[in-house]
């Protein structure tokens, strides 16, 4: 255990820069927070839940995986080292799942070289980060169990710093790193770790709604209600930390030449699941978004789930960013309460 | 927009006509379906079961072409009941009489006549929307491409004036405007009749302003010619060179055998693009054009705010962005032109244009863009307009009658066509087609026709049909939907293998020049 | 990777976003979390609106028309024509015998140049856009 000065931690991280691709928290000039590749001048402490889980690191939106030139094949995996700086523990539990899905049935080397190559700082949250946060509920924070490098619990002018892997241990083993050599130490970090998990309220809904779908499903005109006013964007699908299908393409670069294509799909889409007849097995939108949160609450593979309850990390996201508001908890609130 | 898209949740009552809102500007479509959900009112005119009539209050279907009758109904019921705000009328506008004068013909019995809609149902349109207390209009090209487009807009301003609904927050009337960067391009004098911030050209002391300006002499000062008008020019011979950047006119104007036609018979085409579309194919010279992400440069959306967007990465091969082109051109024809960057554009225009005066891009690279009127640095930009007077001081009512469309269905041409854009594809297919999850999501263009014309016709879902009009036909693939009325069909203009645009009628509004594209006649039948 | 604030091309909403960068290449969107337009949103067409820009089919010489055909050309070339084919029509048969269609799809800064390139260079009114369609 060691620990930090927060006015510290910029020189620490560009040091780490040098090193690695970071991908860090970056206040842009109009005032909003993303994260972004590494700069000493944007670089701040002060941000919330980002707006975006860390994907693009491991699963870009659209990668080409080959190439086909010249008559010959190009595979695109490659190294490149990169640290994910300051993720939250509900992003990092997404990250372990879909690692886990990943290479749970065979190797998707693309995957596999993203997830060798990255290093995890996880910034431990001490109270909700806004009130769409259910991390508690579904068991995948407020702050890391295991899996990644280094964790930070805020103290106040210092950081906590825990290591979890021995890459994060050298990190962290000189100054301006200190020591937190006192009796209590294990103690006090379970109070701060205590008081941060009672701060993050538990939504009922969702294991209330899980019993119900185990039980034999929600009501349809849940799914009816929620599929009528779907404006079908997939963004709950493109925010969401565990959400791993792709759609495939190649393109043709030039006269005997090409590349084939990965990029982000969502189940949301007709397209997803029509079938070359043109018959589609999910006919309605109430059926996609059924499918949907019954894949998260219900299906989802349970050697996946990495520790949390469920396939979903409670980042409420989903909850944040949908136009019309079909969020994971606006569902299981309407799956509880029989709303519909 | 008279106002802002974040009025929308707190407006009580919605005004959609002819806006498939959730379809073509799916980020404001969501804020009705929300404030429906909060518990504001929704009245669709639509003939369409369009998506959100789900959430309408009131859905109501008029026949093709008779908006203005429509309102000019709902406004004699508002007068009729005492349902106007009196204070706003006499403060605020003049005209009144003479409004109550025309509207009083339209009594809601000769209102059904011609719309279709029943008058009990005009009825609860009517008071729903005056005694709402913040009422928004929200229309699209459904209202504007129309013989009598411009009629459509006066009427409904004038129901907004006639309520006090507009100059408030969450009121006001709003044209969802259809394209990135159209309200920017008529807000630059993209258009015949007007520089920048809609100077006028035949104003001497305007063109004295913009001839010392530019350092020139001579601007005309008489107005040119709009896109129809140029067409028709083109196609006459007295149109002889056309530069087009960025537009398809070849997939998106009326008509378009006449505009083949035209194009072809133009001694010299220009077209500047980024792919080489259906018009550019027809071109003498074909300049390749950066994309958006390949350039810095500001856009302005359809609430009037001005944002700033990046240059990401370089162009393919030698394109150049617009304005790289333009200037290179500029220089060669002896003009002084000499900017190192697009802000030292901006500048030109900060200084031409009172209401981008102090759109700069230092304010907007801080923050999230501004909305014009912004006629200084320090002036926080305009989030409505009118709040306290209309622009010209009094807001003037402009009656208008009821003229009927263009062409009406008759024993041979029995089909009303009307055509619009789908959610996954967008305007002539350009980029849209080439966004392979946009393109699985809706390969192919389809015709909507109601489930009883087509059984009579002996058509079925799938079926290859052609339609036909006096102007050009096309096959399609039919789409047997409850979403038409019967006797209308559906259709989209985002796709090559099928362009209603040969069917589509180049009739236009005398004062805009808009065509009729939301309806034209046409037949159709099976193909074997 | 880099992050670079950008607005939707496709409707009038004026969804900002910004276009994921790497190794020269658009790899994918993230949302303006903040900005009063989307607050974080897009529609199926702004989450996917990185990808044509990618296109093979995109246009990367100038190309001018000989006997019939489109041959590539250098931009010297090209503009050289341009601006001696447009100036001559405009000599031989008057400026309002010319006319420019600007564009919804570009910057307010090119449609203003193209504008005053048509009015001043030209002396044609003749300006217009597809606004209407």
């Amino acid at each position: 255990m060691k620990l930090i000065a927060k006015k510290d931690v910029p020189a620490v991280v560009d040091q780490w820069s040098k090193t690695y691709a970071v991908l860090a928290p970056s206040l842009q000039r109009n005032g909003e927070c993303i994260f972004d590749t590494f700069d000493r001048a944007t670089f701040t402490l002060e941000y919330r839940k980002p707006s975006m889980p860390p994907k693009s690191t491991y699963l870009p939106q659209s990668e080409a995986i080959f190439q086909v030139k010249d008559g010959g094949f190009i595979h695109s995996a490659r190294h490149e080292k990169t640290m994910l700086f300051g993720i939250r523990a509900c992003d990092h539990t997404g990250i372990r799942q879909a690692r886990s899905f990943y290479s749970r049935d065979m190797d998707d080397v693309y995957h596999r070289c993203h997830a060798e190559d990255t290093l995890i700082v996880v910034h431990a949250c001490s109270w909700p980060q806004n009130e769409t946060c259910f991390c508690t509920t579904v068991h995948s924070g407020p702050y890391a169990k295991e899996g990644f490098d280094i964790q930070l619990f805020d103290m106040g002018t210092d950081f906590l710093v825990e290591a979890g892997s021995d890459t994060g241990r050298e990190l962290i083993a000189d100054a301006p790193f200190r020591a937190f050599d006192v009796d209590d130490a294990s103690e006090r970090l379970n109070r701060v770790k205590h008081m941060a998990l009672n701060s993050i309220p538990i939504v009922s809904e969702v294991t209330d709604a899980m019993e119900i779908l185990r039980a034999g499903g929600a009501n349809e005109t849940v799914w009816e209600h929620l599929g009528r006013k779907c404006i079908t964007c997939g963004g709950c699908v493109y925010v969401c930390p565990t959400c791993t299908c792709f759609t495939v393409y190649d393109r043709v670069t030039s006269e005997g030449n090409g590349e084939r294509v990965r990029a982000w799909d969502t189940c949301l889409y007709a397209g997803f699941t029509r079938e070359a007849s043109g018959h589609n097995p999910r006919a309605s939108q109430a059926l996609r978004l059924k499918r949907r949160h019954e894949h998260k609450l219900l299906y989802y593979n349970e050697t996946d789930n990495q520790d949390a309850l469920c396939g979903c990390v409670g980042c409420g996201r989903c909850s944040d960013y949908c136009p019309v508001h079909i969020g994971t908890i606006e569902v299981v609130k309407a799956i509880a309460d029989h709303i519909y | 927009m008279t106002n802002s898209i974040n009025e929308f949740d707190e407006a009580d009552l919605f005004f959609v006509i002819g806006s498939n809102t959730t379809a073509q500007h799916p980020l404001i479509g969501s804020r009705i379906i929300n404030a429906v959900e909060r518990g504001a009112k929704l009245i669709l005119f639509d003939p369409r079961e369009i998506p959100l009539a789900q959430f309408a209050t009131l859905h109501l279907k008029q026949t093709f072409g008779t908006d203005v009758a429509l309102v000019n109904g709902i406004m004699n019921i508002i007068i009729q009941e005492d349902l106007y705000d009196k204070p706003y009328v006499q403060a605020r506008t003049e005209g009144f009489e003479e409004l109550k004068t025309m509207v009083a013909r339209y009594t809601p019995k000769v209102v059904e006549q011609i719309t279709g809609i029943r008058s009990s149902e005009l009825y609860r349109a009517a008071v729903m929307y005056a005694q709402a207390d913040k009422a928004m209009i929200v229309y699209a090209m459904g209202i504007t491409q129309h013989v009598t487009g411009t009629d459509n807009v006066k009427t409904l301003a004038n129901l907004a004036m006639l309520t006090g609904h507009v100059g408030r927050p969450s009121t006001g009337v709003n044209p969802l405007r259809g394209q990135n960067n159209v309200q920017g391009a008529c807000d630059m004098g993209g258009l015949p009749g007007v520089f920048t911030g809609y100077q006028r050209v035949n104003d001497p002391a305007t063109v004295k302003k913009f001839e010392d300006a530019w350092g020139v002499s001579g601007l005309n000062p008489k107005p040119g010619l709009t896109i129809t008008g140029m067409m028709n020019a083109a196609h006459q011979g007295t149109l002889k060179g056309l530069y087009i950047m960025g537009e398809n006119p070849l997939m998106s104007d009326p008509d378009l055998t006449h505009v083949e036609h035209a194009l072809s018979n133009l001694d010299f085409l220009v077209v500047q693009d980024i792919f080489l579309t259906e018009t550019a194919a027809l071109a003498d010279v074909v300049l390749p054009a950066a994309a958006f992400a390949e350039k810095q440069g500001t856009y302005s959306n359809t609430e009037r705010r001005v944002q700033l967007a990046q240059c990401a990465v370089s162009p393919p091969g030698q394109a150049k962005a617009d304005w790289e082109i333009i200037t290179a051109l500029c220089r060669r024809l002896g003009m002084k032109c000499d900017y190192a960057c697009t802000e030292d554009i901006m500048r030109e225009i900060n200084a031409l244009t009172p209401s981008y005066g102090g759109i700069t891009y230092e304010r907007l690279s801080s923050g999230y863009g501004l909305q014009w009127p912004c006629p200084n640095d320090t002036h926080p930009g305009t989030v409505f307009l009118h709040r306290d007077q209309f622009t010209k001081g009094k807001g003037s009512f402009l009656p208008c009658e009821f003229k009927p469309a263009a062409e009406i269905p008759d024993d041979e041409y029995d089909f009303t066509l009307t055509t619009g854009r789908i959610y996954y594809q967008y305007h002539t297919g350009t980029m849209s087609r080439r966004v392979d999850l946009l393109e699985r999501e809706a390969p192919e263009p389809l015709l909507e026709i109601n489930p009883e014309d087509a059984k009579k016709l002996g058509i079925r879902s799938n079926d290859v049909v052609e339609v036909e009009s006096r102007r050009g036909s096309m096959r399609i693939k039919a789409e047997v939907t409850t979403r038409v009325p019967k006797r209308v069909l559906f259709t989209t203009f985002h796709f090559k293998e099928s362009q209603v645009n040969r069917l589509t009628n180049s009739a236009c509004d005398p004062v805009a020049e808009i065509p009729e594209l939301k309806g034209c006649s046409v037949k159709i039948r099976r193909c074997s | 990777m880099a992050r670079i604030p950008t607005i939707c091309p496709f409707c009038g909403c004026g969804c900002s976003f910004y276009l994921i960068v790497k190794d020269g290449r658009v790899t994918g969107v993230e949302p303006s979390p903040d900005n009063p337009v989307n607050k974080g949103m897009l529609c199926a067409k702004g989450w996917n609106s990185y990808e044509f820009i990618q296109s093979p089919e995109r246009l990367t010489t100038p190309l001018i028309r000989k006997n019939g055909e489109f041959a590539e050309a250098s931009w010297d070339e090209a503009l050289d024509l341009v601006v001696s084919r447009l100036t001559g029509i405009r000599d031989a048969s008057g400026p309002e015998s010319l006319g420019f269609l600007c564009s919804a799809k570009v910057s307010n800064e090119e449609n203003y140049l193209f504008m005053k390139m048509a009015r001043a260079a030209f002396k044609s009114n003749n300006v217009d856009h597809c606004a209407r369609l």
